[in-house]
């Protein structure tokens, strides 16, 4: 009887560490945002940056170490020591799924099968990121976790409580408000965005992180057993931990409980335990009614292979070999979308992508809700790759924020001055639209706005015959290619409804100097 | 309650949520009775803090325009991310000392705030304005980034280009308004003066005001009405306004002007730059609408 109360004592300390590092993650979350300084103390970048999946991917894609994403050796090291207590441990979207599972009720059933994939799936994200086609953060849990709440969850929490406090002082009696005013203050200084945005593929990216938390209703962490490339990775080192869970086999007591309540399917007939596909949950630890099982040195015995046959590692490199072969077949490369801006930074295109893990932190930082995930206007590849949408909000001028959350280095860390230098685009006026053009009516909202010191955008004034026969004096203005930046602020603010007057496109970005766009053009 | 109850209470909450959104409305009699002295002082100095006090004397100090109790705003232009030595905001000292008199004079609150073009922390920040404000450390003095909720729809009765516009909850109801401006370039309007620092009180799309920038800035003073116009021309931005950049645009005046007349204010402000009152527009559609004096002739300047 002592003994199993101390058992079950076991299962919280995983449960507490689960706990600790979703808060901590939720912390950095909130802090990947304008702090009153220049510098960010505090960003989500450093889960990323830990991640040895997009570690090894970026690596491959750039065929050079990056500096920035080193601290992920240090966790593929102590997986191999200690197998992969990440998953159970310390991975906040594992502890999303052990969360929400009380949703699905138990409704378990063990299924054995279909864990080969996720290593299939490494072998080829890796082998194709290394021939040109990355694919990394399309699937990487980090990625698919804070990009959903980035882009949806939390704009739409901000949302929801933004109408109800509208609603309370709008229409709440004065005693109400004492009450709901405070709070609603406090909230906004603690959890809530400091302004609302909005997001491009929002609801894909919610949609895709909800299936994959809805798998779980399929079978307890569905998306970790069979999956997850990161899992498949740290269980590859986990084969050759040294400490791992194990004391059941052919001469227990048989029962077979350790395989009912394991969470990862790791357990086989003969109750041993798979050590990559154990997450060291504990569950197994505190559930043998005899108290059998424990964590310590294996001793002697090898347990199992990972499931992967030498055929599979071939034919998902072969893949991961052969996709990218199809890319230059796309007019994208004699022709990139000029409507495709990228923030101020970012490498040249295709190195650019090699190295963008999709998690969404520049998007999460942009303090003016520039930057938006791409859809396929830069390919397949580019899906989810930030891009600045100057309508929906332009790129700061003395802000430097999106370089320094980037976890892979795609978007370089700019200081203001070189920042300030960098050209991401240029404007042009749409003459058929713009007032003082078009309507010989007085506007040049673009050039209040224009924040080079000397200003890009500049005017001449000019002697416009009106409709009723007179004329008017306008002042109709121009852009001055040298000292546009393409920051998109005139395109942002034109007062123009629907379609601005002034727009930004790639020509003449710094990355690519090719003042007719790059690859193809007038060759 | 039962579902289809439930659907029909919704209906009816929401349907109440879009009609009873309050709307104020300013009786214009009332605005135009109290036609402001057209008396203004203009001071000189390095010590701004001891500048403001020496060019509120002549107006008889900031106490009488604030009473004991009143709820004050008091309106600086924040509304880039510059720093102050750039010329593009209203200098933080300024506003300081302003915010301690009103303080000094018995204010319950006095509210600063601006709705920035530039994102709203980064010209808080950089503008040097919030420091200032909190650094006065009185529960009283209050700097707030402007509550979208807060914007209400005014009539604005007199008004000849602008019937109605959402105008920021505090700057037309409070009792005291002080507008701040700084003077500086301005691509369509020459310059920024007074007049046009009331664009930081505004909602809506504020682009669309400068098709008749002038009259609408004029029409926005009739219900938007400065007790008291504090110009900052201690740096006046000659070129590349209103957003500046380059210290070299920059020039350094030490001057402050204050009026209780908004419009001999700006005309006053506007020979600072060696222009005529008539080269703003907004003045001239001021003038016109009777709120306040333009001809420099019958504005009587003290300086100090």
């Amino acid at each position: 009887m002592a003994a199993s109360v101390r058992k079950r004592r076991t299962v919280r300390w995983r449960r507490l560490s689960q706990l600790l590092f979703a808060a901590l993650f939720i912390f950095l979350f909130i802090k990947t945002d304008y702090n009153g300084h220049d510098q960010l103390r505090w960003a989500v970048n450093i889960l990323f940056r830990l991640d040895p999946f997009l570690g090894l991917s970026t690596l491959l894609a750039g065929k050079a170490v990056i500096s920035l994403m080193l601290p992920s050796a240090l966790l593929l090291v102590l997986s191999l020591v200690f197998g992969r207590f990440f998953c159970g441990w310390v991975c906040p979207l594992g502890a999303l799924f052990d969360i929400s599972h009380r949703l699905f009720g138990t409704r378990e059933k063990t299924h054995a099968g279909g864990r080969r994939l996720k290593y299939g799936l490494l072998v080829f994200l890796l082998s194709a990121s290394f021939f040109g086609l990355p694919l990394a953060g399309f699937i990487d849990p980090f990625s698919l976790l804070v990009r959903g709440l980035t882009f949806a969850v939390y704009p739409a929490f901000d949302e929801a409580t933004r109408s109800f406090f509208t609603l309370t002082y709008r229409h709440g009696p004065g005693w109400l408000n004492a009450v709901t005013e405070p709070v609603y203050s406090f909230m906004k200084a603690s959890v809530l965005p400091f302004a609302d945005k909005v997001y491009s593929l929002s609801i894909l990216s919610l949609l895709l992180l909800l299936v994959i938390v809805g798998l779980s209703f399929v079978e307890r962490r569905f998306f970790c057993r069979r999956l997850c490339p990161l899992g498949a990775l740290l269980a590859v080192c986990a084969r050759f931990a040294p400490l791992r869970l194990a004391g059941g086999g052919e001469d227990c007591g048989a029962c077979g409980h350790c395989r009912k309540i394991c969470r990862m399917g790791a357990i086989d007939e003969n109750r041993e335990i798979a050590v990559s596909e154990c997450i060291l949950c504990l569950d197994c630890l505190d559930g043998c009614p005899r108290g059998l099982i424990s964590y310590g040195l294996a001793k002697g015995k090898r347990t199992r292979e990972i499931d992967l046959s030498r055929r599979a590692v071939v034919g998902s490199l072969a893949a991961g070999m052969l996709t990218p072969l199809v890319l230059p077949t796309r007019p994208l490369s004699r022709h990139a979308d000029p409507l495709v801006i990228r923030p101020p930074g970012a490498l040249a295109e295709k190195e650019f992508l090699g190295r963008c893990v999709r998690c969404g932190e520049c998007m999460k930082v942009c303090i003016g809700n520039a930057l938006q995930a791409t859809w396929l206007e830069a390919g397949f590849e580019g899906m989810f790759s930030p891009r600045v949408m100057p309508r929906i909000g332009y790129c700061e001028y003395n802000c430097t924020l999106c370089g320094q959350v980037c976890p892979s280095g795609a978007i370089r860390r700019l200081a203001r001055k070189e920042k300030q230098a960098t050209v991401i685009g240029r404007a042009v006026f749409d003459k058929n639209r713009c007032l003082p053009y078009a309507k010989a009516t007085p506007c040049i909202v673009c050039e209040e706005h224009c924040p080079t010191p000397d200003k890009a955008i500049k005017f001449r004034e000019v002697d416009v015959p009106t409709d009723a026969g007179g004329s008017v004096r306008l002042r109709q203005p121009y852009v001055v290619d040298k000292l546009c930046i393409g920051c998109g602020i005139c395109e942002n603010k034109c007062p123009l409804s629907g379609r601005a007057a002034v727009w930004v496109t790639s020509e003449g970005e710094s990355r690519n100097p090719d003042i007719y766009g790059g690859a193809g053009g007038y060759g | 309650m039962d579902r289809r109850r439930f659907l029909k209470d919704v209906l009816l909450w929401s349907a109440g949520l879009t009609l009873t959104i309050p709307r104020f409305s300013i009786i214009p009699d009332v605005l135009a009775a109290e036609k402001p002295e057209p008396l203004l002082v203009k001071g000189t100095g390095e010590d701004y803090a001891a500048l403001v006090t020496k060019v509120l004397a002549p107006l008889g100090g900031l106490g009488r325009f604030v009473r004991r109790g009143d709820r004050v705003v008091v309106k600086p232009n924040i509304g880039w991310d510059r720093s102050p030595e750039l010329g593009a905001t209203t200098h933080p000292l300024v506003v300081k000392a302003l915010v301690q008199q009103a303080l000094a004079a018995g204010a319950a609150r006095v509210l600063v705030f601006d709705r920035t073009c530039n994102e709203e922390r980064r010209c808080y920040v950089n503008s040097g304005i919030e420091k200032a404000v909190t650094e006065i450390n009185d529960s009283r003095a209050v700097i707030e980034h402007p509550d979208p909720r807060k914007f209400v729809p005014v009539d604005i009765a007199r008004g000849r280009s602008l019937s109605k516009w959402e105008i920021y909850r505090d700057a037309v109801d409070c009792d005291c308004y002080i507008n701040v401006p700084i003077a500086k370039d301005h691509g369509l309007a020459r310059l920024t003066l007074g007049l046009k620092n009331t664009m930081g009180v505004l909602g809506g799309n504020r682009g669309y005001l400068h098709r008749n920038l002038g009259q609408n800035l004029a029409d926005l003073a009739t219900v938007v009405r400065s007790k008291l116009t504090v110009i900052d021309a201690t740096r006046i931005l000659l070129r590349n306004g209103p957003q500046g950049g380059d210290i070299d645009d920059v020039k350094r005046l030490d001057t402050l002007i204050v009026s209780a007349d908004p419009v001999a204010a700006d005309a006053y402000a506007t020979t600072l730059f060696g222009l005529p009152p008539d080269a703003i527009d907004s003045t001239t559609a001021a003038y016109r609408l009777g709120l306040g004096e333009m001809d420099l002739s019958r504005i009587r300047v003290v300086s100090v």
